[in-house]
Parts: structure tokens; sequence; C-alpha cells
């Protein structure tokens, strides 16, 4: 048995270990803490959390070509609202650290000896093809000499089978951007679910009802802290649409200096869009408290 | 990136991440290989190296920077030159350990004898800036002997007859001998206690007076100059004047006019009778005080007799410069002002030194060389840097800016702050 020596290969590729069918439109989706930050590391899970309204932000590399910053690739990061969305709407649940697995390493070297097989297989039909499009090519030229030329082609054909080998450093090897294991199969990551952590302070709490209340009209939202707010409203997919408007959080008792709210409106104006200022009504049950939102934009004297 | 610890290549674990983000590395744990996300979890769980700052330090990796982790012990002062250092364009200090020199230095007295020579070179340099200063002093008590070749043996006596000075000055013809000192006489305006520089004797050059152009200058005498230099000889004058501009200034009659009109009211004070009169700058300095006692007496007493005094007299003379800085509030400061005294802070601090790639800087593990900018990551959630940290961190930087990496899940925003200062206007 070959020990794992091969331990840089030439080739590295990631591939997605599910293979999991889209029919269940109703699979929860797996969230994964790495620290306070919530990912998203499985590709049909990013595509369910996208149909349900939630962008995220790409923050990997892209696995074909890693040496950008326009394009990346998974894992997907989740705005701390967004995760608590989900998981209040029972669609998404945290998967915990599972560091008690036992390691399946006789499963994974079979697999790595089917896959070299395979690879092998694969590399001598190349080499095959290639002989024969030459010796073709050659046949072509002199169409003069006709001589058991497929007798010629057979037995080279032979020889590059009998002394063909395929070496282990060329084989291709996959590395797999999500984990697999217990967590893979749907079903289970109900079995296995956390909690969702609690936010501790008001300030989270106001901006995760002004989340959930502009959600549900129907906006996308992004993170605003580039523009000076708590998030970005889009009417519509990100993608394609500009954002209409930049959020701010502010409790309802809080008092604003007035500099602060000439810098905002300022800010808004210059990159064309309105500002809201939103607080959540002080109540602290879950359906029937009201957000309440302040525009402002600036006009010009009528 | 990497580095070697016991004999081993090690990689840090956001440099390993990396790899395996990029597709060139497979990171083995009980013979099985690692996810990234397994790498995520595994290897971001600190404080020093969180997802955060492994977004911020793929981000620069993808640009093509070369990022280290900061090491707070190596900097400041040590290996990178400050930007004064720099301006004075010193010779490196080289590490000297594992050098030889290539020429066997030779032991000159000098380097043997620095501590027994430096003492008397030291002390000649003293003595004549004592000397110049005691010419002028009322107080002939500490004098010293002013026989200049016989400095190294130079008395600190508490009182020098002055007669053996003047004597021993007799070889020289700049002094005059006028009057012997009288140390306890009182001395308003009655110069005679010191040995003065008699001016109409000593003969300095002029080169660019129209009056007089010499063609030689003859060897000063040797007294004047420092000990084992000896006679000079002439100096032909010809060279010098050639790089001196004797042309006439011909002025425009507008600029001629002009010069009049300034010169209607400027007051040449080589022709103030009362200075011309004082001998010295003792003198000179008493008349002054004594001009200043007469303008002060002219003051309404309302004013300058109680506790709160006008801030400016008007008779005095000033400039505008002068009088913005007496009313001004508000100093100027610079960021590293008291920026030694800080101390570390648990929130703050500067993660990665960050090169730039190959083919802009040259870069090598044994010498990296100065950064080109140390980055502090932190995010909008937190607190916006305040002065403290700013000072903070620059001094902990060195001579290299810091740049705030600020990251807003998942999008990264550089910010740096820079020292500035407000022009002044020098006319004032």
């Amino acid at each position: 048995m070959d020990s794992p020596e091969q331990k840089i290969t030439k080739t590295v590729s990631r591939v997605t270990a599910s293979k999991e069918s889209m029919a269940n439109s109703r699979q929860v989706i797996g969230i994964n803490f790495c620290g306070p930050t919530p990912l998203m590391w499985r590709a049909d899970d990013l595509k369910s959390v996208r149909e349900l309204g939630i962008i995220g932000n790409l923050v990997g590399s892209l696995a074909r070509q890693p040496r950008q910053n326009t394009r990346l690739g998974r894992p997907l990061e989740l705005l701390p609202e967004e995760g608590r969305l989900l998981a209040d709407m029972g669609r998404a649940a945290v998967i915990p650290d599972s560091t008690n697995e036992d390691p399946e390493v006789e499963h994974y070297h079979a697999g790595l000896e089917n896959s070299f097989q395979e690879q092998g297989a694969l590399a001598l039909e190349d080499r095959k093809a290639t002989l024969m499009r030459v010796m073709t090519e050659k046949h072509n030229e002199n169409p003069g000499c006709q001589e058991d030329s497929d007798g010629a082609v057979r037995d080279r054909l032979e020889a590059l089978a009998r002394g063909f080998s395929f070496p282990r450093t060329a084989m291709a090897v996959q590395l797999c951007t999500a984990r697999a294991g217990l967590s893979h199969c749907p079903e289970v990551r109900r079995f296995l679910a956390a909690d969702w952590p609690i936010p501790r302070d008001e300030r989270s709490e106001t901006r995760f009802r002004v989340f959930r209340d502009l959600r549900r009209q129907g906006f996308y939202l992004t993170s605003a802290g580039k523009f000076g707010g708590d998030f970005l409203v889009y009417p519509g997919d990100p993608l394609r649409f500009h954002a209409y408007f930049i959020v701010v959080c502010i409790s309802m008792d809080e008092s604003m200096p007035l500099c602060d709210v000439l810098a905002i409106a300022r800010l808004g104006s210059n990159v064309k869009k309105t500002v809201l200022l939103c607080s959540s009504g002080g109540s602290q049950e879950d359906d029937g408290e009201e957000v309440v939102y302040t525009s402002l934009q600036w006009s010009g004297m009528v | 990136m990497g580095f070697s610890a016991h004999g081993k290549q090690c990689l840090h674990p956001e440099e390993a991440l990396y790899l395996m983000e990029c597709g060139n590395l497979q990171v083995f744990y009980q013979d099985l290989p690692l996810s990234i996300q397994e790498g995520y979890e595994r290897f971001l769980y600190s404080k020093t190296m969180s997802v955060q700052h492994y977004q911020v330090f793929g981000h620069l990796k993808r640009l093509g920077y070369v990022v280290n982790r900061f090491d707070p012990s190596v900097v400041p002062c040590s290996s990178v030159p400050s930007q004064y250092e720099r301006q004075l364009n010193l010779p490196q200090s080289q590490d000297r350990s594992g050098r030889l020199p290539k020429r066997k230095r030779s032991h000159s007295p000098t380097s043997r004898h620095t501590g027994t020579q430096e003492g008397p070179t030291s002390k000649r340099m003293e003595e004549e800036k004592d000397c110049n200063r005691e010419e002028e002093d009322k107080n002939p008590d500490s004098l010293p002997d002013l026989s200049a070749p016989d400095i190294d043996e130079i008395q600190t006596a508490s009182h020098v007859d002055p007669t053996t000075s003047t004597e021993g000055g007799q070889g020289r013809s700049w002094w005059s001998k006028e009057g012997s000192p009288d140390p306890d006489s009182e001395l308003p305006g009655q110069p005679q206690s010191s040995p003065r520089w008699d001016f109409s004797s000593i003969p300095f050059p002029d080169l660019g007076s129209r009056s007089w152009l010499p063609s030689s200058l003859t060897s000063p005498d040797p007294c004047l100059l420092p000990g084992a230099v000896g006679s000079v000889g002439a100096c032909d004058v010809a060279p010098w004047l050639q790089r001196l501009n004797l042309r006439e200034v011909r002025m425009s009659r507008r600029e001629c006019e002009r010069e009049r009109d300034r010169d209607r009211y400027r007051r040449d004070i080589n022709q103030d009778r009362e200075v011309r009169r004082c001998r010295n700058w003792a003198e000179y300095q008493e008349l002054q005080g004594r001009r200043i006692q007469r303008s002060r007496r002219d003051r309404p007493t309302h004013l300058w007799e109680g506790p709160v005094t006008p801030l400016h007299d008007p008779a005095q003379v000033t400039s505008t410069g002068e009088l913005l800085d007496k009313i001004s509030v508000i100093k100027s400061t610079r960021l590293l002002e008291g920026a030694s005294s800080l101390k570390g802070s648990e929130e703050w601090r500067i993660c990665f030194n960050i090169y730039q790639p190959d083919t802009v800087a040259e870069f090598k593990k044994s010498a990296p060389g100065k950064p080109y900018s140390r980055m502090c990551v932190c995010s909008f959630d937190g607190p916006v840097p305040d002065l403290w940290t700013l000072k903070l961190l620059v001094f902990q930087s060195g001579a290299v800016p810091v740049t705030y990496a600020v990251v807003d899940h998942g999008d990264i925003s550089f910010y740096s702050f820079k020292d500035f200062q407000i022009p002044t206007d020098t006319s004032f």
C-alpha cells in the first residue's frame, strides 16, 4: 500500500464532495462558524440561500484562478443578521465543528487508488489517440507506401500499451473545499444542529429587526461599511441593480448630533443614494413590532 | 514565505492555508488531507490570526505583495535606518560578527591613545570658548592663561594674575595693553578691566572691497593657527577673486527710487552714535538695556504694575510672527511627540509587514529591507483608532507607514493617516 508520500503533487484541483440532488428544496442549509464569523461551504447550499434572497459575500480563492481578487470563491461569509434570519426561518442550522469523527484512512486510500487507475487508463487512451493521429497523418503524407500500414499501427499500439506506465507523481489529486463527513447528509444536519448564538447588545438586535423587516418587504441587503452605514438596500438581486438606500440603524431614544446627520446626508447625496435612518419599536415581541424609517434625501429649493 | 525552525522548513498557518487555496499544497493530518474548510477551522481560530486577518493576508498575496508577520521585537531602530539617517547618508553599520576585515588595520597611535589624546583636545576647545566668553566678562577671576601654545598646561586657578596674562600675550600685536585689570571696580561703561581686541591692527582680508585689491595675502601669524600647522605661506588671491562676482549692480531708475524710499526709514545701526561709542559686545548690550529702561519709564502704571500686564509693549520692536505666537492658543505638534512613552495595547497591534513584489523591489528572506507598509487589521464594528493608537502604532512601526485594513464582512478597505504640518508663512 502506498504510503502517502505524495504530499505535494503537481496538480491539485478542488471539487465539491457532495453530489446530492436538488430535488428536495426544503433541505436544511448548514452554516459553520469559524470564530464569530458564519461561513457556508457547500455549493448547493449557496444556491439555495441565494434563492431565499440572502446574498452574503464570497471570501475564498476561486479554484480555477486563485491569484486574482476580482472574482472570489467559497466560502460564503454571511452577515450575522442573515444567518440569524435563516435560522429563525428554520432553513439553516449551525453545524458544530466535529473533530471526533473517525478518520477514514482506508476509504481515502482506496479512493486514491481508484482514481489512480482511472487516470492511468485515461492517460493511455490519450496517448493512443495521439499516436493514431500522428500515424494517419504520416500515412496521408506518403500515399505511396500502403504496405501493411494497419499492421504497423497495431504493432505500435501494442508496444505502447505494454511499455506505458503512469507515474504516481503525475496523478491529479482532489483537494476538497468542503469537509466530507457526517455533516454531508442533510438529514443528519437537523440532528446535529447547534443553537444560534444570541446577540448580547441592543445594537445587534436593532440591526436584526431592521434587516428582517426590509427582507420581508422583498429587498435584498448587503453590508455597507464603505458607505458609512449598516446595510445597502437593493430592489432586486445586487447583480442586476444599484443600491437605492443606505440604512443606518440607531436606537429609538438615542440622540444623534447634527454633525452626524449632516455627514451622512452629504455622503448619501454624493453617491446618489437615499439615507434611511431606522429604529425598531421598543417592544420585545417578535411579531407586531414596528420599524420606523426616516429618509434623508438631498432636495433642491422648490 | 515560510521559515526554518529546528532544521525543518515550516509554514505559518495562514501561509499554508493560502497555498492550499491556490492548489499548491496538501496538508495531511492523521493521514488524511485537510479540506479547505478544515483548514479554515483548524488554522484560523486564534486572535493572532482570525478569519479577518486571513482575508487581508489572502487579498494582498493575491495582488502579488510579499506579506510577513510583524515581529515587534525586531523593529524599529535596528535594521531600518530612520529617515533622518538616510538623509544624512551615513554608511550603513555592517554586521561584523561573521565577517573578517579584509585589511588588517594598522594600529595608529590615535586609536590606542584615544582616551588620553582626546582629553587635552577637548580641553583645548573648551578653553577657546572660555577665552572668548570671558574676554567680555567683567569678572576676570577665572581667566585662563592666554598663551596658546601652552594650552596643555592650563591651570584652572581661581585667580590669575592679569599682568602675567598681558605679558604672556606680548608676542601678539592685537592685544591692547592699556590699563591693568581691576577686579574690584564696578564697570558701567568703563571697559578697561579686560584686554580688548584692537580691531584696527588685525588685518582681516577683505577680498570684496573695491578700494584695496591685494595681489596676495600674507601668511597669518602662526599663533592664530592650530598648533601643529605652523606657517602656511602667502596665499595667491587671483583664483579666489575669480570666484567672486565683482560686477557693478546696475539698477533701473524705478529700482533706485524704491531703494531710496526704503532707505529713508531704514536706520543703519552702524551710524548710530551711541552704538559707535560701544567698544565691545558687553557695552552694546548695556546700551540696549538702558534704552529699554528708558522706554519703559513711559509706560502707564495702571497697565504695567498690576498682576496682569499687557502682552506686548508697542514701543518694542517685534515682528508679526512673534506677535502671532504670543496670541496663539493651539500649538502645533507632530505625530510622534510623546509616542515613546506609550505602552503597548491589547486591542491594536500591527499584524503584517508588506513588501513590494520582486519586480519592483528586491526582497530576500535574509535581507528583506524596508517594508513598503505595515498593516493593522480592524473592522467597522470596532472603535475608530484614536490619537493614542495612532501614535503608538506609528512609533512601533518606525520609519515605515502604517496602513489600516478595515474588514467589513468580506470587503476590505485600506486607510492610512499621514502626518501633516500647516505651512507657515516665513515672511513673518
